[in-house]
């Protein structure tokens, strides 16, 4: 469904937009060393009670389906990845407290789908119609950066 | 007046003062649902983006919110102007991205074969 796991990534956080948080914070991880790329977002919206979880997970998109209509969706999609590339996921949700979606893959699975364009997902989540403070750690074999929406100076809420 | 007419009213005044806040003559706000993204909103706003920084208008703000309800016709890009009128363009690829911004949003020129809605006319 998505080609990108940036796109997982900026579902993920809109739907942390949707649970009116104030924050949300992404990190990944992504290592060659130890074959594996683990995608964790986290906020303090208002969080799902076990019922509803289990309600959002088990809701797969059906294939049989040929509309392309998956909505509500993003979490069984993530799963479905993760699983499908080795890997586990994982959701922990406390009612007005937060969600965390973590989700991790075999990095040199064949069907694993790259990183992407996460700029333009960290932008997106930067110029949302609710105010909500973006902050991403990534972090490699090599390399580690951050990013935090409230060190920069926004225009309109844009970043130009 | 009735309960609708104020409700209606009632919304109209409240992105008024929306977009008084925000100040800008246009308002494009972009559908990053679940459908929409699959559908290609994200580089549809990049484009965008890209663009009003190119052609230089600094007097369009741009928005991105959760689903429109509208996901068989994903992306989804509406302009709205400060006087309140409101344009819905559907199926946006980055191709027509350009054209709402180098017509609409540049020239004042809706793109009315990109519409849908009530502002399409069909006669």
């Amino acid at each position: 469904m998505f080609e990108e796991l940036s796109q997982h990534v900026l579902d993920i956080a809109m739907n942390s937009l949707s649970a009116n948080a104030k924050k949300v914070q992404i990190s990944i991880l992504e290592s060659r060393k130890r074959d594996c790329l683990i995608l964790r977002v986290r906020d303090d919206g208002h969080g799902m009670d076990a019922a509803t979880l289990k309600q959002v997970l088990t809701r797969r998109w059906s294939s049989k389906k040929k509309r392309r209509k998956p909505v509500g969706l993003g979490l069984a999609l993530l799963q479905q990845t993760a699983e499908m590339c080795d890997g586990h996921f994982h959701v922990r949700s406390v009612p007005g407290r937060g969600t965390s979606v973590t989700a991790s893959m075999r990095l040199s699975h064949i069907d694993r789908p790259p990183l992407g364009d996460l700029n333009t997902t960290i932008l997106a989540l930067c110029a949302t119609d609710k105010k909500m403070d973006v902050q991403l750690n990534y972090r490699s074999d090599e390399q580690k950066f951050s990013f935090d929406s409230r060190e920069l100076a926004t225009r309109g809420g844009v970043i130009l | 007046m009735n309960l609708e007419q104020l409700k209606q009213l009632k919304e109209k005044a409240q992105k008024q003062i929306a977009l008084r806040e925000g100040g800008k003559k246009y308002r494009v706000v972009i559908s990053m649902g679940t459908s929409g993204i699959a559908a290609g909103a994200r580089e549809v706003m990049k484009t965008m983006l890209d663009e009003i920084e190119k052609q230089g208008l600094d007097d369009v703000e741009v928005r991105v919110t959760g689903e429109h309800g509208l996901e068989n016709i994903e992306p989804v890009v509406q302009v709205e102007e400060a006087g309140g009128e409101k344009t819905t363009y559907a199926q946006i690829d980055t191709e027509k991205a350009k054209k709402i911004v180098s017509e609409h949003l540049q020239k004042g020129r809706k793109v009315d074969n990109l519409a849908v809605g009530r502002e399409k006319k069909t006669e």
